[in-house]
Order: C-alpha cells, then structure tokens, then sequence
C-alpha cells in the first residue's frame, strides 16, 4: 500500500491542483486541456530525448499519426470517440513497430534528420497525397459525427477536461513508474553508454525499439486527445515547422525527469500565450526564447524548482542543526 | 624519495653546429602542476594532483588504466579545463590557454591513440605540422626517424603503428617544443620496434624534455631519469633514485 | 516523348545544382564542427531576398547575386563568431535547438522587413537552347554547371592548399589539428562564411526560379536533409552525388507521376538508410552520437 501511494501521490497532487486551478479562473479551462495533451506529447519526447538521448526533429509526425487515425475514423467510418482512440494508439503502436527497425539504427544526427524529413512527409501525404481522405488544408470536420460516449460526454469541453484529467493521472502513474523500474533505467543506461549495455549483454536494440515504441503510442494519445477536443484536424498539426517547440518545451521543464515535461508545456505554452499577444510573428518571438532558455536555464524549470529546493531544504537543515 | 637537486646526471654538451640545440638538465622547472583537480561533468578523475618537470629530464609516469595518467597530459595540454588548481609553464600560467596556443608555446602532446590523419600521406602530416609552427626545418626532425623518409607518400591510414609513432614525434617536433608528453608511446608495438623508438627518445630528450606516460616497466626503467606513480587519480610516489627505478621499486605503488 | 525526358533530365540537372549548394553547408558544418547547423538555410534565404530587393532596385541580376552571396556570408559570419562558438561540442540536441532558433529568428527577420507575401524575381535571360529536339531553358543549365565548378573549386581548395589539408584533417580528428598548433577556429570560421556563402548563392540561383517567400527555407530544408543524409555527413562528393541522384528522382520521377518530385527523394533516401545507415559516403565512427 505505502509502495503504491509513492507511486500516486505525485500524480494525484498535480491532478488536484489543475483541478483547483479550473475552479480559480474558469476561463482558463481551455488552457488547462490545452497544456495536459501537449505535456502528454512531450513526456513522448522525453522518453526519447530525456532518457534515451534520441534526438528528434520530427515529433508532430507521431502527433499527426494519432490526430489522422481518430480524424478519419470519425470523419468516414465510425462515431465512436472510444473507439477513435483506441484507433489513434494502435496506430502508434504500428508505427513504432515498423519505423523503429529502420530508424533507431540510425546514429544520432540521421536519427534526428530522418525524423524531420519523415514528418515532412507527413505533412505532404496528408496535404495532398491523401486530399480524397484528409481534404488536405481544408482540414476533416466531424464534430456533428461523434456520438456522446457513456459516464463522460467527450463532446463537451467541461466534460473533455474532466476526461483529460483522467488521462493525465494514468500516464502520469505510468511514467512515475517508468522513472524508477528497471525499464526506465535501462533506458537511461542507453543514453550513457550502449556499448557497456552490449557488453553486459542487453539487447540495446530491443530497449531503443521500446522505447520509441512507447514514445509513438503517447504521442498519438496526444494527437488523438487533439482531434477530438477541437472535433477538427488540418495539416498543421504535422507541420515539420512545430518540431521545435517540442524540443524547446522539453528542454524549458528539464529533460529526463518526471515533472519536467508538464511545468516545462506550462512554461512554454504560457510564454507564448504572452508573447503572442504583443508580437505576431512567432517565429521570431519562439527562437529567441529558445536561445535564452538553451544558455540561461540549461536546467529548466522543474531543474530550478529543485535547485531552489534543495537549496531551502539545506538552509532548514541547517537552522535546525543550530538550534540544537 | 626525496628528490636528488642538481644531479647533473645526464647533463650533454650543446652541440658546435648549433644545428642541435642540446639542453641541459637544469634545476629550471619548466613544467610545474599545481593541485590540479578535473572532472568530467560529475565524474571526479584528478584530486589534488602536483607535479614539477625540470628541463631536460626525462619523467615517466607510471599507473594503472584510468589512473587518470591521460587525463592529466590532455589538462596540462589545453585540451580539457581543470576545476581548480594552476599550469605553469616556463612559470607561465597556461592552464586558460586553448591547446593550439599551449602547442605554440613549445609544450606538444601526442596522443594515446595514435592518430594520424588517415587521408593525407606522410609529407602532408608534416606538412601541417609545419604550417601551425613555421618550421620547414624537417631534415632536421627526420634524422631520428630515417624510415620516415622512405614513406613520404605513403596515406597515414596505411602506416604501421610504430610508423604512425615515428610520424607522430616527427611531427611533434617541428617547432622546436621544449616539452614534448607522450602518451603510452609503445602501447601495443612490437619487441623490435619499441628498441628503435627507445633510441629515438634519447635522441628526442637531447633537445627537449620529455614526459612520457609508459606501462612498459623495464622501459621505463631505461629511459626515465625520474618516475611518477599515479593511482585513482592522484601521484601516489615520486621515485627520483637512479637504483630505485632499476630496481623497478615503483611497481609497489600500483 | 523524348524531348519531354531530355527537358527533364536537364532541369533534374538544375534542381541538383541548387541542392548541392545549399547543402555543402550543413555536410561540412558536421563533418568539421560537429554540428548540425539547421540555420544555413537562413542563408539561402537572405541570398534569394537580397537578389529580389536589388533586381527590383536597380533591374541587375548579376549584382543581385552578388550582393545576396555577400550578405548571406557576412550573416553567417556573424552567427558563427557570436554564437555557434558557444555551441561547439556540446550535445547534439542542444546545437540543433539552437541553429534551428536561429532559423527562425532569420525567418521572422524576413517577414518583418519584405512581409508575408510571396515575391517574384525575373529571370536573367530567357535563352532557349535546343537539344534532340527539346526546347530547354538555358539558365537552368547554367545553374547546374555553376554548382559543378562550384564542386571542383571546393575540392581543389581542400586536396591543394594547405588550409584545405588543416580542413581535412580537422574533420578527422579536430583534437590532433590543434594539437599541432592550429587555431582551429579561425579555420571553422573561415569554412563557415564560405559555407553560408555558398547557401546564400544558392539561394539567389534559385530566386528567379522558385520565387522567394520567408518560408522558402523550410521547403528547402527538407530537400538540403535528404541530399546530406543519403550523401552521408561530412562528405562533400556524397552530398554531390546524392545531389545529382535526387535532381533526376525530383525532375524525372515527377514527369513520370507527379506525386514522386515530392515522396521520391524520401523514398531513395529511405531505401539506402536501411542498407547503409551513414547514407552513401557517410564515415562510420569518431562522430558523436550513438554508434552505427
Ligand atoms: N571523455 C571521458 N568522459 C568520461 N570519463 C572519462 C573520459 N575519459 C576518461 N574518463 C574516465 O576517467 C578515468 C581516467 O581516464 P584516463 O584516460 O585519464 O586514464 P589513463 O590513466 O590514461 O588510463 P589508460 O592507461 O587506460 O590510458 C577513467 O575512469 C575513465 O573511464
Ligand atoms: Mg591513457
């Protein structure tokens, strides 16, 4: 019981403060939705980047394969938002399943530049190879298509947050669980040293093809949460252009740690929403917080709170060792 | 272990010619190393680590793998930067000084690897070693190494290992370095081949000091006028006795 | 019929002029300074306005071309003395975030100073030139035999001179360069402006033919990654060869059916990853990054 409490109590609290958050300032609920995916997105990329040290330019590809699977069921097949996105996360998982084999071989660099041309493609597949079934960049509508699902109405967007909440929770079990088994050390392991992992006899092959595998599926969790929030998917969602943001939101919260990826999508996704209101341009405006956050707060910012954390907790240690 | 002050052992006479610029061992410490401590990111590699070359010494530095003998010659090099501690050489600080410039002041590193460039042939190498120091001289440096000669067009990734060495010193010593590091020089080189690099060192210490990082005990017994012993990452002995480092009396440190 | 695959196999020979100039940048960046510099087609973008803005001024292409190989060098300048020297040999990761913010801060540079809309740039001439009966456009032939002599000049520059040989070797083994002696990053500079340099000329040859938008680096980007990948990194006659092979798979694949000018060239870099991981003459080893 006390084993499985560690395991919850870092997610539950995270939970219970957006919840507490929706209720202080109502308007931000759409934020709020808006963060959880995204942060669910870069725990993808952190599995990759944080622990594997696997670099890719490429992530709204993974996104894009959830957010068309979900997209084109509802807007052709189906009504079923479950069953939408239990679509989008056995796509992920073919995804994983068949570009892993080829690209995890890759050394860094190709790894990190085929990942970008492959999302490239991405986008031209479904701007215009696939326009009978995408419409390309007039984008899928299907929100009068979905059928209320049971207990939670996805449908509706005080409904969705609800759901997003659920959904944040597990993952966040799974990836708290992730952190400390021997999966995630091995994982870690990979990013330090693979040829020592070869020689102690691991399948470092089979670890990487896991982990990207692992990384596909959330990411099309993501990208499925997307399609049916808005209830509409156009190409953007895979624009090779939005990569950046992944890397940058990724590196904003700190790499390879558990909160890192959520208070990093907060940091980032609030910056822009700042920014965006004084200037247009947000290339601009992104690559040059990418560049202060790269030199100034290498850390990030869940590196910092720690850093500023440790730090109180020393200085209470040591006004507690002088007071005796 | 206390160290013989102005032993005159060794000590060779300038040559007339002037074409040899011989030195003489001399109480000037040309190298001093002073608490040296380096990490790489969160591994500790060097605590503390303090050392002084006299000109025209020949010191071996002795210690097992990852004693941290490599890492130790590429700080002092300016190839990595120390967390704390102070390189003066010829009583100049270097230890800020990028490596090029460190290898412009006289003080020249030969790698463990043995890499030469695989794509430019012998005459290439020297070539750019030239370029870097503005010395042309090369009859000069090709004396030790009369094989070298014969090779000049050969690619350096067809060379053996005791040529890349050759290649190497020959290299080093264009620009007249007064302190030239090697590191594991005859790792992995055959009986034969290590005999003529050992006359080479001779040759080399006449007109530079020599530091030399060497597993090879009975080697080291020959050449070294003083050893040191490293061991995790600190000197553990300084053996300074012409006996004692015949009598391989260094080896108990290891 | 004919004609129509002749025409295509010569502007297949213009496309593969281009992509070898915009990607020598990102090849040689890699091979020598082990970076992946996302930003060089920053360059090509500044090479293709600047033509624009003076061919509009003063009705010359030449000094247009001129003039966008100028400023793209002296922005790649820039970036590299004031920036990429702080990035060298850190992390893979870390140098792609930051050159690809730079890419981005040079793309909102544009659109803040010409806007968002799409710009046309005459042609210089408009010479036809006859072949086996195909009526071919003699710029485009121009453009591929400027990237050839282009080619020749880099690799005279690199076997010849003595800096070329100190390039050669630093891409080796940069350590042993400096060891020597060398200031290596005077040597990385100077690479670095000719390299943008390069990228912004490619960009100017480029202008008349594509037209110029803030966001032409992007597509751009793409076609420059698949042309370094399949030549292998580092490697300036793979990125030639994968230059002149994804011409003709993007000019003559897509006469054939339209679709392959674009899933083409993925598709041949794709296919030879598989078999050759480090593209056609990428080098295994010494890079950073994991193995293989
Ligand atoms: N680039 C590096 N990154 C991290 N650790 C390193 C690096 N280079 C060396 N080390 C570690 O530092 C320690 C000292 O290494 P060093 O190469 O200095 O040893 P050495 O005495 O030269 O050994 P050898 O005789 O095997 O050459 C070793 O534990 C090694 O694993
Ligand atoms: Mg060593």
């Amino acid at each position: 019981m006390d084993k499985l409490s560690r395991y919850l109590r870092g997610p539950l609290t995270l939970v219970v403060l957006i919840v507490i958050a929706r209720y202080f300032f109502p308007n931000k609920m759409t934020f709020l939705v808006e963060i959880t995916t995204f942060s669910i997105y870069i725990i993808a990329n952190d599995i990759l980047y944080g622990y594997m040290g696997m670099v890719s330019f490429g992530q709204p590809f993974y996104l894009g394969v959830g957010a068309y699977a979900s997209a084109i069921y509802l807007a052709h097949i189906g009504n079923n938002i479950l069953v939408a996105i239990a679509l989008a996360l056995l796509m992920g998982l073919i995804a994983g399943l068949i570009l892993g084999p080829a690209f995890i071989r890759l050394r860094g660099d190709y790894f990190a530049l085929i990942n970008a041309a492959t999302c490239a493609m991405g986008l031209f597949l479904v701007e215009k190879i696939l326009y009978p079934i995408t419409r390309g960049d007039d984008g899928l509508w299907y929100r009068s298509r979905m059928h209320a699902t049971p207990l939670l109405d996805l449908r509706k967007p005080d409904q969705f947050f609800w759901f997003a909440m659920i959904v944040l929770f597990v993952v966040m079990i799974w990836y708290t669980w992730l952190d400390r088994s021997a999966m995630g050390a091995s994982f870690r392991a990979i990013k330090v040293n693979e040829n020592k992992m070869k020689f102690l006899g691991y399948d470092t092959f089979k670890i990487r093809w896991t982990g990207y595998t692992l990384m596909c599926i959330l990411a099309a969790l993501a990208g499925s949460m997307y399609a049916i929030n808005y209830g509409f998917v156009n190409p953007s969602i895979t624009e090779p252009a939005r990569a950046a943001e992944v890397l940058v939101a990724t590196l904003l919260g700190g790499a390879g740690s558990v909160y890192g990826p959520f208070f990093g999508t907060f940091a980032f996704l609030g910056l822009k929403d700042l920014v965006s209101t004084f200037v247009s341009r947000w290339e601009l405006a992104v690559g040059v917080l990418t560049i202060i956050v790269c030199f100034k707060f290498s850390g990030g910012v869940w590196g910092t709170i720690q850093t500023i954390g440790a730090k109180i907790r020393s200085r209470g240690k040591a006004s507690a060792q002088s007071a005796t | 272990m206390t160290r013989k002050s102005g032993a005159a052992t060794g000590s060779l006479k300038p040559s007339e010619n002037g074409k040899h610029v011989m030195i003489e061992k001399s109480n000037e410490r040309i190298l001093e190393v002073k608490e040296l401590s380096v990490s790489y990111k969160t591994l500790h590699v060097l605590f503390d680590v303090s050392l002084e070359i006299q000109t025209g010494e020949v010191v071996v530095v002795v210690g097992r793998n990852g004693a941290g003998k490599t890492t130790l010659f590429r700080t002092v090099a300016g190839f990595l930067k120390q967390d704390s501690g102070t390189i003066l050489f010829k009583g100049e600080d270097i230890g800020h000084l990028p490596s090029y410039e460190v290898a412009l002041k006289g003080l020249k590193y030969i790698q463990q690897d043995k890499h030469v460039f695989a794509d430019l042939t012998v005459r290439e190498n020297l070539e750019l070693g030239s370029y870097a120091t503005k010395d042309y001289d090369w009859d000069r440096v090709l004396e030790h190494f009369p094989k070298l000669k014969t090779l000049m067009d050969r690619k350096g990734g067809n060379l053996s290992g005791g040529e890349r060495q050759m290649l190497l010193m020959a290299q080093s010593l264009l620009g007249k370095p007064e302190l030239v590091l090697m590191d594991e020089p005859t790792e992995g080189l055959a009986p034969h081949v290590i005999e003529d690099l050992k006359g080479a060192f001779k040759k080399i210490s006449e007109q530079s000091t020599l530091v030399i990082i060497e597993q090879n005990l009975p080697l080291t017994a020959e050449v070294a006028h003083r050893v040191y012993a490293m061991k995790e990452g600190k000197i553990v002995a300084e053996v300074a006795d012409k006996k004692e480092i015949q009598d391989l009396a260094f080896e108990k440190y290891l | 019929m004919l004609e129509l695959y002749i025409s295509a196999v010569v502007f297949g020979l213009g496309i593969s002029g281009i992509l070898f100039l915009v990607s020598i940048g990102i090849s040689i960046g890699f091979g020598l300074m082990r970076i992946v510099n996302m930003e060089q087609m920053v360059y090509y973008t500044f090479g293709a306005y600047l033509t624009f803005a003076l061919v509009s001024a003063t009705g010359s292409f030449v000094l247009g071309l001129i003039c966008g190989t100028a400023a793209a060098a002296v922005a790649g300048f820039i970036v590299e003395t004031q920036l990429l020297r702080k990035v060298y040999g850190k992390e893979l990761m870390f140098t792609m975030v930051v050159t690809f913010s730079v890419f981005l801060i040079g793309i909102g540079i544009v659109q803040y100073v010409f806007g968002l809309a799409s710009k046309p740039v005459g042609m210089p001439f408009h010479t036809i030139v006859h072949m086996l009966g195909a009526k071919i456009p003699l710029y485009r032939l121009m453009v591929f035999v400027i990237g050839m002599l282009v080619y020749v000049f880099i690799n005279l520059m690199l076997n010849k001179t003595i800096a070329g040989k100190a390039i050669r070797a630093g891409i080796e083994n940069p350590d042993q360069v400096r060891g020597l002696g060398i200031n290596l990053g005077r040597i990385f500079t100077v690479t670095f402006v000719i390299a943008s340099g390069l990228a912004g000329f490619g960009g100017a040859l480029n202008s008349p033919l594509v037209g110029v938008t803030p966001y032409m680096g992007f597509d751009m980007l793409l076609f420059a990654f698949i042309t370094v990948i399949l030549g292998g990194l580092g490697s300036i006659k793979g990125t030639l060869v994968s230059a002149l092979i994804l011409g003709q798979v993007i000019s003559v694949g897509g006469t054939i059916y339209a679709p392959l000018a674009f899933v083409g060239p993925f598709m041949v870099m794709f296919i030879v990853i598989l078999f050759k991981p480090t593209g056609l003459y990428g080098v295994r080893g010494r890079a950073f990054g994991f193995e293989e």
